[in-house]
């Protein structure tokens, strides 16, 4: 027992494997939780998606099995639903099967080979339901599976399909804007000595009424007796070279994708000219058409413009340019490059893959690098803030699909990192699961950054798409049968360190302890590291795997990837402070907020003691419902705020009746917004003041006390305006 | 089985007798042809249709509805005649004529009410549905026989005919299917192309299943053969083929094809008979080319919403009838008053009040001209052809446009249902309103700024920089500022006043039917025309010196109407309105009322113009037109 | 709103709006308003000349439609286009403008004769048809321009020249009725003697889409002196609703009418409870949907509108027509 443990604690802090320890490598092993999906194509889950070329409106992706689900919908109901799922599900897995084999084509096509495949049998019912199926089958388009090629495909494919849109939308406004433009040429003519010419005359009554008018005289008779108004040469050719601008131009968006950064940017520089030209048009047709173009100032305008960078607002409006990269071949010189590109707010849409994530770092290879060069890029990205980021592994990029488009369409330049799970060294997880467990291992984080969903961190980031996103390490349930046949259970957390042990490069850090050999001291790497990198004194840290036939082993982990682990786990806690997952920020103002709660209800119930009239109070208590800050303090009555005895009007009250106006207008002046204010209390007497309080209509004008003393009346007025003091 | 009441085909003037098999084909100049049924049991299809396959024969064709005056008459009630009737000629034929040479008919009620309304020609043939005789209902078999008997003894040749025992061997329910048969014996009667008419069933029912085409034909030609085969007589129409192309149809689509071609964008309506159906098929075109029927909550809502959209700078049309447009006249007031284009179409019913709601009549012109209170000149013309009815709504709008006035176009029931051909209008970007003028106004124009000679003014329309003012239908000063000074209105009015003079001087004198001079001019207006050009051509071939003219333009007349009224001895209007009688008993010079136009001229030229007049809700017959002209010619 | 401001924003928009020429509200004035002094319409007139000049609205784009009545003189005192039509029609005029014109911004002014009784069909079904117009009833309870006779809504026992021994019948509450109208989408009531919130009421009709209604209740100086005085001079005999999405008072107006409720304008069924009790007379915006359809948007695709069009859709229908001669 004893010697036992030593060995065990021997390998977990030098890495050497002492008696009893085997090697992993030839076992096949897996981390327990992957266990399950060693056959994929038997199971449907989110791939092989379908790139569908249906029209605007429609999904620009779905899955395989979604599909089938609809179909299913549609045609699987009645006394033969159960046959019809079976078949369909035995017809989704032979596409299914095909295309992990490498088949590719469209939809229709693998239909058509996997249904033949199937009924070499010929089995009638079969067909029948594969040709109903395929009766309701209203898409179709490129079916891919998780492989290396996938995220260049799939973006490439939503992006195109953006820009299509983009460019309708843009020649719609383009066509608009020239009917526009050619109307305030039409109105011009119509009303020209031509346009009033006797023959024009004559063909617009009609064949019928060819004879029933002189039309020379009533040409005459137009073109004399009211002024020919003619449209000025100037502004007559401006609209005619908006006009020709606006028709010469047309895009195509599909040539816009691009391998290198280099090669992008040099296609916008070539374009930017001609875009901020035909933006300025555009701005420039919209004042014309709306009769706002002042032909000095908006000169200057353009002018000015003609030169400048394009607006983003503008730029926005055009199509933009999507680069594919693979991390694995950037060099530092691009990511700086592409950094600056991407803060510079250049229309760049750029998918960085990353293949091996866990290539061991340069210095010592116990340090997988976790796919540096994409971090970089994104952190960079993030802090220029402007800038839309998605991070998905391939195996979740169909539930981001949302997101991508939005990214897409997003005005601006915009980030994906996808982890695509190829890797030869994880060559016995496919790459989906490879991808989806770097993942759950948090070694690559779902996240995405939209500037636009919101003022505030808390609406623009969201990792909720990683598994338990609340806590350091996705748990699963484990249940088996141990060699006394006895149902068991046991929650395992997948960390870094279950990544690590899918990948060949990682195997000598890892040893299995024959079952013999297993202890009380030997605990889960999860808990072995609560604590810290360092673990805790006298435990050895294990996974959980499996073997091929479903055989579970307990493998001892060197405590250099626990350190790794450790940093991988830090790291994610970080992303979910900004996420505002456990944010300390957070649960600090949450207490803020109770304790103003709880203020806010004492006061409440005071009010409601003090004032009687029900409608004063709702306000209070609406504002608590809504949560909203109490009713603002009102400054104090603008009475109280004049020296007693001083004339004053309630300018705010007054609605601009001209009573006291009427009265003396130099004494009774309007302010900006029409209400009256004195204006100079020495152009009138008291007797006006008091009579303009007394004719005013809404009581707001208020005598105080006379300013000559010599004024005849004045004890009468006085009684009098002591009605309004 | 087929009773020949009288022996042998009955033969028209110049008839030539040809042969075609065992029969004798009588060659006829023209002839009418009624049919008709309850309503719902197809009569008017089986007549558009034969009309529309005389018509690509080369046939001069009129087509008229006959309506029932209920919505849903009880079957077989003299009230409930519902169908159509088809004048086919050798040449042009611009009206529905005088009586029916032939009748076709689905029951001996609906026979009967034509018979009473003297629609029949003596001797006229009638194809008669002999299912009744055996009728279950004894009362209903009895009254069918009866009907026969005295069809013969009026001496009417009547052939009772199987129809609906002969549409139950191809259909089941032979009320569906009887039209199609009787255009098939129609087109035999008529030795019109069988062909020919196969392909106007495939394309009357081409909304409609393959199979209920196959079994019209069917019909169609069931009707044929048992018309080949059991009447003992055949006519043949002789037909110049079409050079131009031509298109069929009614005068209310012609109206909504005319708004089409104006270039207006907007149409508001309210609901009302006679001329509902063109914003109805208006409605079904009119989106497609970004127009909009509107229909407003009321006459009066709809005139507004139209006056809001020219003001605005889109001229607008209403289309109304006689009721309506009573509604709308303060609304056409206030256009005036403020010199907003404006176009309002009136299919003029019988009136007064709700008056003969599907019936024609000439007696809105008086409220179109003076309608409004006050001083309200405006433009008002009437269609004559339906061809007219495309062409004045385009020249309405641009009159309106042109002269910022209203134009009012005066329609009626007998132009908005009726069909004939016309040249296929060839479209002329002229035609279209142009672009709404937002052009800055230039300084020291003023929005009223009336020409001294000509009233004349600029109009300026809101999104014109410095044209800001606003319209009121208060008297009002050149800036449209209301008019507290007594001699300003007296201007304005003035202004309005000349401005209709100025387009009178831009009309051209009417042409002369017949010949410069004679012994009588007979004018007329309206859907009148080619029954009083029919009469007068007649009665010119007899020999009589007299000619007819039609006025376009009723407000302001065209120049030259009184030298052309003085070439002839006697001037007398022919009308659809109402004048007193000379000789009714308590008339005289002094109270006689006369026709509208009449009365117009006479108070213009100072010319003693007689007037005849009719208001029985049909269009006026050639007949009737011509012994109104014998009469007056003969008179000393 | 203009075409040319929803086309493009951003930082060129920004820069042009700087060029566009600056209104005081002077500008918008035009002669000296004929309505009796101490008038009501002269707080209304303020508010909407206010208005213009806030929001920039150039005057040739911007148009007054009105109908008969004291009310209705508003358009000539608007350097402004204008339309001052027939007694109860201005809606239907207004309509038709809007129709053919989305770049115009439309406003109508009517009072309580020529909206609720003589042109009470027009209002009905302007409501429903919801087109894109800021409607203000000024309502002073009395027929003014023809010397006093009584309205649909005179207080009941109201004496005057058609109703010598006191109106018969109890006044229309017309914002029961406009609320009780299918589709529906913006209903304020404002008073002539708060001039603030009636300005910032008809500031948010103005930018609600669809049509706003505003009922003003309105002072007549003339014929009923004093008759609104209960009201002018007690506070808190107005009850201000107030709600973040609807109106928002100053400190200052919060201190003076402190009877004031918290009211959600999306909710239309308290806004009719308000509505129904008359007093104290509720201020503010009672119901607000902006998502009601307006039916120019229903209807309207005449943008895309082009001679080239007209021609086809009438040939299409002439093909539909054409014989040609048999055999040819």
């Amino acid at each position: 027992m004893e010697a036992d443990l030593q060995a065990q604690l021997a390998f977990v802090l030098t890495g050497r494997a002492g008696a009893g320890l085997s090697p992993i490598a030839p076992l096949r092993l897996r981390p327990a939780p992957l266990a399950r999906y060693r056959a994929l194509t038997t199971l449907r889950h989110d791939y092989p998606l379908v790139l569908t070329s249906a029209p605007a409106g429609e999904p620009v992706i779905l899955s395989l099995s979604g599909l089938f689900d609809v179909l299913l919908g549609e045609v699987g109901v009645g006394t033969d639903a159960e046959r019809l799922r079976h078949h369909a599900f035995r017809l989704e897995r032979k596409i299914r099967e095909a295309v992990a084999a490498g088949a590719t084509g469209t939809l229709s096509v693998l239909w058509d080979q996997a249904e033949r495949q199937l009924l070499t049998g010929g089995e009638s019912l079969l067909k029948d339901s594969c040709a109903r199926l395929r009766g309701v089958l209203s898409v179709d388009g490129e079916v891919v599976g998780c492989d290396r090629a996938l995220p260049v495909r799939l973006f490439t494919h939503v992006w195109q399909r953006a820009q299509a849109r983009k460019v309708r939308r843009m020649q719609e406004e383009i066509d608009r804007l020239a009917r526009k433009l050619s109307d305030i040429l039409g109105a011009a003519d119509a009303n020209s000595e031509t346009g009033l010419g006797a023959e024009r005359l004559r063909a617009s009554v009609g064949r019928a009424f060819a004879n029933d008018f002189d039309f020379a005289a009533m040409s005459q008779l137009l073109t004399t007796t009211r002024p020919v108004v003619r449209l000025s040469d100037v502004r007559r050719a401006r609209v005619e070279h908006l006009l020709a601008t606006l028709r010469s131009h047309s895009f195509a968006p599909a040539d816009f994708v691009f391998k290198t950064l280099g090669d992008a940017l040099e296609a916008h520089a070539q374009r930017l000219p001609g875009l901020t030209a035909l933006a300025n048009t555009i701005t420039a047709a919209g004042l014309e058409i709306d009769g706002g173009y002042r032909d000095g100032a908006h000169d200057a305008v353009f002018e000015a413009l003609n030169g400048r960078e394009l607006d983003p607002v503008d730029r926005a409006r055009f199509p933009d340019y999507l680069v594919c990269l693979n991390a694995d071949t950037l060099r530092a010189a691009d990511i700086a490059k592409l950094t600056e590109a991407l803060c510079a707010g250049v229309p760049l849409k750029v998918l960085i893959q990353t293949d091996d994530l866990l290539e061991p770092s340069q210095f010592g290879d116990s340090h997988p690098s976790a796919g540096l060069a994409a971090r970089k890029l994104v952190q960079a990205a993030i802090d220029a803030a402007d800038v839309y980021v998605l991070q998905s592994p391939s195996s979740h990029l169909y539930r981001f699909r949302d997101q991508i488009l939005r990214g897409v369409e997003f005005a601006g330049p915009t980030l994906f990192s996808v982890h695509s799970g190829v890797g030869e060294w994880t060559d016995d997880l496919p790459p989906y699961l490879a991808s989806a467990a770097a993942l759950e291992s948090r070694a690559f984080p779902a996240f995405v950054y939209d500037p636009s969903a919101g003022p505030d961190w808390a609406s623009r980031f969201s990792i909720d798409r990683n598994p338990q996103a609340e806590h350091d390490w996705p748990a699963h349930d484990l249940s088996y049968e141990d060699e006394s046949l006895q149902r068991m259970s046991e929650e395992v957390r997948f960390t870094l360190v279950d990544l690590l042990a899918c990948d060949a490069r990682y195997a000598g850090y890892f040893a299995r302890v024959p079952k013999e050999q297993w202890n009380g001291c030997m605990i889960p790497v999860a808990e072995f590291m609560a604590n810290g990198p360092r673990g805790l004194p006298d435990k050895v840290p294990y996974v959980l795997m499996a073997d091929s036939s479903g055989g579970l082993h307990r493998v001892l982990v060197d405590a250099r990837l626990i350190r790794e682990a450790w940093r991988s786990r830090e790291q994610w806690r970080s992303l979910q402070e900004w996420a505002g997952v456990h944010s300390s920020h957070v649960e600090r103002a949450l207490a803020r907020e109770r304790q103003a709660r709880e203020a806010q209800a004492q006061r409440e119930a005071e009010a409601r003691a003090a004032e009687a009239v029900a409608v004063v109070e709702a306000v209070p208590t609406a504002a608590a419902a809504t949560g909203a800050a109490p009713a603002p303090v009102a400054p104090p009555e603008p009475a109280e705020a004049k020296p007693p005895g001083e004339p004053y009007i309630e300018t705010l009250r007054c609605s601009t009746c001209n009573e006291c106006t009427k009265i003396n207008d130099r004494m009774f002046k309007y302010n900006q917004n029409k209400q009256a204010y004195i204006a100079d209390l020495k152009a009138g007497t008291y007797a006006q003041m008091v009579q303009a309080a007394e004719s005013c209509q809404v009581a707001v004008i208020h005598p105080g006390k006379p300013w000559n003393p010599d004024e005849p009346g004045l004890e009468e007025l006085l009684k009098r305006a002591e009605a309004f003091a | 089985m087929t009773t020949a009441a009288t022996s042998g085909p009955m033969a028209t003037t110049s008839a030539v007798a040809g042969t075609d098999g065992r029969k004798t084909v009588t060659t006829l100049r023209e002839h009418i042809i009624d049919i008709i049924s309850d309503s719902g049991e197809g009569a008017q299809r089986c007549g558009q249709s034969l009309g529309a396959i005389a018509a690509r024969t080369g046939n001069g064709v009129w087509t008229v509805e006959i309506i029932p005056a209920e919505i849903q008459p009880p079957a077989r009630s003299i009230a409930g005649a519902s169908g159509n009737r088809i004048r086919l000629g050798s040449r042009r034929i611009t009206n529905g004529g005088d009586e029916a040479d032939l009748v076709v008919a689905f029951n001996e009620q609906v026979l009967l009410g034509r018979v009473r309304a003297g629609e029949l020609k003596p001797g006229c043939i009638v194809l008669l549905e002999s299912a009744w005789r055996e009728d279950d209902n004894p009362e209903i078999a009895a009254s069918y026989a009866g009907t026969c008997r005295d069809l013969l003894t009026a001496g009417y040749r009547l052939y009772e005919i199987p129809m609906e025992q002969e549409c139950l061997e191809i259909v089941d329910d032979p009320r569906r299917g009887k039209n199609m048969f009787v255009l098939g014996m129609l087109c035999n009667i008529y030795s019109l192309d069988l062909q020919l008419a196969r392909d106007q069933v495939a394309r009357t029912f081409r909304k409609k299943a393959a199979d209920v085409i196959e079994s019209n034909v069917k019909l169609l030609e069931a009707g044929h053969s048992w018309a080949e085969q059991h009447l003992d007589f055949k006519f043949a129409i002789p037909a110049a083929p079409v050079t131009e192309p031509q298109i069929v149809i009614n005068g209310n689509t012609a109206v909504a094809l005319g708004v089409l071609a104006s270039g207006m964008e907007i149409c508001a309506m309210y609901p009302i008979t006679p001329a509902t159906s063109a914003s109805h098929y208006l409605s079904e075109i009119f989106e497609r080319v970004g127009g909009v029927v509107h229909q407003a909550e009321d006459e009066i809502a709809a005139c507004a919403f139209a006056v809001g959209a020219s003001y605005a700078g889109k001229c607008a049309v209403t289309i109304t009838s006689g009721p309506g447009y009573s509604l709308k006249q303060e609304v056409l007031g206030l256009a005036v008053m403020g010199e907003i284009p404006l176009v309002v179409v009136n299919v003029q019913r019988g009136g007064p009040s709700t008056g003969q709601p599907t019936k024609a009549e000439q007696g809105d012109l008086l409220a179109a001209i003076f309608g409004s209170h006050g001083d309200a000149p405006k433009v008002v013309m009437a269609a004559s052809t339906i061809e007219d009815c495309f062409y004045s709504v385009i020249a309405a709008r641009r009159i309106a446009e042109t002269f910022n006035t209203v134009v009012v176009v005066l329609s009626d029931a007998n132009l908005a249902t009726a069909q004939t051909p016309f040249p296929r209008p060839q479209f002329d970007e002229a035609w279209v309103a142009p672009p709404v003028d937002q052009s800055a106004v230039p300084r020291g124009l003023k929005p009223y700024s009336w020409d001294a000679r000509t009233g004349l003014a600029r109009r300026f329309i809101p999104g014109q920089p410095g044209g800001t003012h606003t319209l009121t239908g208060l008297a009002h000063d050149q800036n449209s500022a209301v008019a507290y000074d007594p001699e300003l209105n007296q201007q304005g009015i003035r202004a309005r006043s000349l401005k209709l003079a100025a387009f009178q001087r831009t009309l051209a004198p009417p042409p002369v039917f017949g010949g410069e001079t004679g012994d009588l001019l007979v004018i007329g207006w309206g859907s009148t025309r080619g029954a009083i050009e029919e009469a007068v051509e007649g009665l010119r071939a007899e020999g009589r010196r007299v000619s007819s003219m039609h006025l376009r333009f009723l407000q302001p007349l065209a120049p030259g109407i009184k030298e052309i009224m003085q070439r002839f001895k006697r001037v007398m209007t022919i009308e659809g309105n109402w004048c007193d009688r000379a000789d009714e008993e308590i008339i005289d010079e002094s109270n006689r009322r006369y026709a509208a136009v009449a009365m117009l001229l006479r108070a213009r030229y100072l010319i003693d113009v007689d007037c005849w007049s009719e208001v029985r809700g049909q269009p006026i017959k050639p007949g009737s037109v011509r012994r109104a002209i014998l009469e007056r010619l003969d008179r000393p | 709103m203009s075409e040319q401001a929803t086309m493009t924003n951003g930082a060129t928009a920004c820069l042009l709006r700087m060029y566009d020429e600056q209104h005081e509200i002077e500008d918008y004035q035009k002669g000296v308003p004929r309505w009796c002094t101490g008038c009501g319409d002269n707080a209304i007139l303020a508010a909407v000349q206010r208005l213009c000049r806030d929001e920039g609205l150039r005057p040739e784009k911007t148009v007054f439609v009105s109908g008969i009545g004291c009310s209705s003189r508003l358009p000539h005192y608007m350097n402004t286009y204008g339309f001052h039509g027939l007694h109860g029609r201005a809606l239907p005029v207004a309509e038709g403008i809007r129709m053919v014109r989305p770049d115009l911004a439309v406003f109508v002014n009517t009072g309580d004769g020529d909206c609720f009784s003589i042109g009470a069909a027009h209002w009905v079904h302007a409501v429903r048809y919801n087109m894109n117009l800021t409607v203000m009833v000024h309502d002073n309870q009395v027929y003014g321009l023809t010397k006093m006779q009584v309205s649909p809504t005179s207080p009941r026992g109201l004496k005057t020249n058609t109703t010598p021994l006191g109106a018969h019948l109890n006044p229309l509450q017309p914002l029961t009725v406009t609320l009780g109208v299918q589709n529906v989408s913006f209903v304020a009531q404002a008073v002539d003697w708060i001039p603030e919130v009636l300005y910032e009421i008809v500031r948010a009709a103005y930018h609600h889409r669809g049509l706003s209604f505003i009922r003003i209740v309105q002072r007549c100086p003339e014929f009923m002196p004093g008759a609104l005085d209960p009201w002018v001079r007690d506070p808190q005999r107005v009850l201000i609703l107030r709600h973040e999405r609807g109106l928002k008072l100053s400190p200052a107006l919060a201190q003076i009418y402190r009877n004031q409720l918290e009211h959600d304008p999306s909710n239309i069924h308290r806004a009719r409870e308000i509505a129904s009790t008359p007093d104290p007379i509720p201020v503010g915006i009672l119901y607000h949907n902006p998502d009601a359809p307006c039916y120019e948007d229903l209807r309207r695709n005449m943008d895309q509108r082009t001679t080239d069009m007209i021609r086809r859709g009438l040939e299409a229908e002439f093909d539909k027509f054409t014989i040609t001669s048999h055999g040819s």
